[in-house]
Order: C-alpha cells, then sequence, then structure tokens
C-alpha cells in the first residue's frame, strides 16, 4: 500500500529523489527539506516499512569520530520508481505551505 | 556539568509528562485486541510510576541509568559534559531528553531503542540553540510513533513462521 502523500511526505521524497544513489541522514534531510527532525522520523519509518527506503547505521567508531553513528536513508529501487510516479501524479506543494513548514518545522 | 532543575520546577514539569503516559497507554490499549490490551497499560503504569517517583535530578538518573545500556556508552548525546553549558540551556534540554528516554520505554524495545539512538544521533550534531525545538518535534510525534510501532509489533507477532527483529 502507497503512503499518504501529505506535503511532509513529497518533500522528504523531493529530498531523496533528488539523487537516488545518495544516502542521507536525518539532519541533512531535515535541513533539506525544513523539517523538524521529529516530524520527519515517522514518514521516513512509514516509507521504510512500505518498503520505499531503506535504512543502515553508519559504520564508525564514535569514539575515534567523537560522535554518534548516523543513520542512513537512500530510495530502493523500487521505491524511487514508486515515488516518482506518486510525485507526479500528486498536488505540488504550494510556496506558502513550504515556507510555513520551512518556519515551523510542520507537523506530520 | 550541567546545573540540575530544583526539585520543585521539575515536579510541576513531571505532572503533564504523566499526563502523557497514561493518555498514551489508554489509548494504544483501545487500538489493541482484547488479549493484548494489558500490555499498553502495563507498560504506561511502569513508567508513570517511574516517573512519579523520580527525585534525582534528570542529568544525573540519565546518567545512572546508562540510556538503555550500549547507546550510553559512547559518551555522546546530550549527557555529554558542558555541551551546551554557555548557552544555559543545559538544564531545560537535559530535561526534555530525560522524557525522551522514557516516552522510548512506552514503543517496543527494538524500535524504541532504535528511535532514541536516532533521536541522540541527530541530537548531538544540531546546533545547541536548536536542539529545544528538534527534541519537542520528537516528543510531538511520540505518541503517533508508539501507536504505529506497537501495531506493527502485534502485526509482526501475530504472523505465523520464524520471528524476525522488528
Amino acid at each position: 500500500m502507497a503512503p499518504r502523500l501529505t506535503v511532509q511526505v513529497q518533500l522528504i521524497l523531493q529530498a531523496l529523489l533528488r539523487d537516488p544513489a545518495k544516502e542521507m541522514y536525518g539532519l541533512e534531510l531535515s535541513e533539506e527539506t525544513g523539517l523538524q527532525p521529529g516530524t520527519a522520523y515517522p514518514i521516513l519509518l512509514r516509507l521504510e516499512h512500505e518498503g520505499w527506503v531503506s535504512s543502515r547505521w553508519e559504520d564508525i567508531d564514535p569514539r575515534a569520530e567523537k560522535r554518534p553513528a548516523r543513520r542512513y536513508y537512500r530510495l530502493t529501487a523500487g521505491g524511487a520508481v514508486q515515488a516518482s510516479a506518486a510525485l507526479s501524479g500528486a498536488r505540488r506543494p504550494k510556496g506558502t505551505a513550504l515556507r510555513r513548514l520551512a518556519e515551523g518545522g510542520g507537523t506530520a | 556539568m550541567m546545573p540540575s532543575i530544583d526539585r520543585e520546577e521539575r515536579r510541576k514539569k513531571r505532572a503533564p509528562v504523566i499526563g502523557f503516559i497514561v493518555s498514551g497507554s489508554l489509548l494504544v490499549s483501545v487500538l489493541l485486541p482484547a488479549s493484548w490490551q494489558w500490555l499498553p497499560i502495563a507498560v504506561g503504569t511502569s513508567a508513570a510510576i517511574a516517573v512519579g517517583v523520580t527525585i534525582d535530578p534528570p542529568v544525573g538518573r540519565a546518567r545512572r541509568s546508562g540510556l538503555r545500556g550500549r547507546r550510553r556508552e559512547r559518551g555522546s548525546g546530550l549527557g555529554a559534559p558542558g555541551r551546551d553549558d554557555a548557552d544555559g540551556l543545559a538544564a531545560v534540554t537535559a530535561h526534555r531528553w530525560h522524557t525522551l528516554v522514557m516516552v522510548s520505554w512506552l514503543m517496543p524495545r527494538q524500535p524504541g531503542r532504535r528511535w532514541l539512538a536516532e533521536a541522540e544521533s541527530l541530537l548531538s550534531e544540531i546546533p545547541a540553540f536548536q536542539r529545544g525545538a528538534a527534541i519537542r518535534s520528537y516528543l510531538r510525534s511520540a505518541l503517533q510513533l508508539v501507536v504505529m510501532m506497537w501495531a506493527r509489533e502485534v502485526r509482526r507477532r501475530a504472523r505465523p513462521g520464524p520471528r524476525r527483529p522488528g
């Protein structure tokens, strides 16, 4: 079943679709979309449950890097196709909605 | 070292957390089949009691609780001493972080750990002045996540065949 394409879901999908091969972590996605991290997380989880997105923990030594490992997300092959199709059929988020989300962080 | 929040202040802040836990547990239990309704109530009651009886400073408790062990050992996240002492947000942020840890207890074990680990990872990289808003956003979406995760967990357990980690 395809996830409901709210404005926030569209923003996340658009960010991931910009370069489907690139992995993005939570903060990166949050900065790219203007969504608060707490808003982006349930969306990413839902997309992962639907098989559109896959994720993995970064393989680093946190002590050496002096930061915790990041969780990276990327579109699956099928997810990229489905997301493109869904976005082309969806109503594009209006500029005001995007501005409001960028200012307030939005909710899922 | 982060300053501690005074006792009365913490008592006031505990009430909405307990309310959130109780209402969340009741909501989740209503959504579950009858045979599973005891679970969120049991978890919620335990969490509410834990919040109710806690009198330690949030930072001290978070350190002693070990944030479910492994993650806290990394010495990262908001428990790191002096992380945002300069802007005076440390106590408030630590308290909210403590709330985040408790909310994760309402989630199924594996997804709850992952949520908290991911929040910790992200919050450790976010600028200190944005951290409060980020934690609030995590808390705002927590109830939705608790429901989503438990629904998925119940479906997973009800499914026949070998179990896979969530």
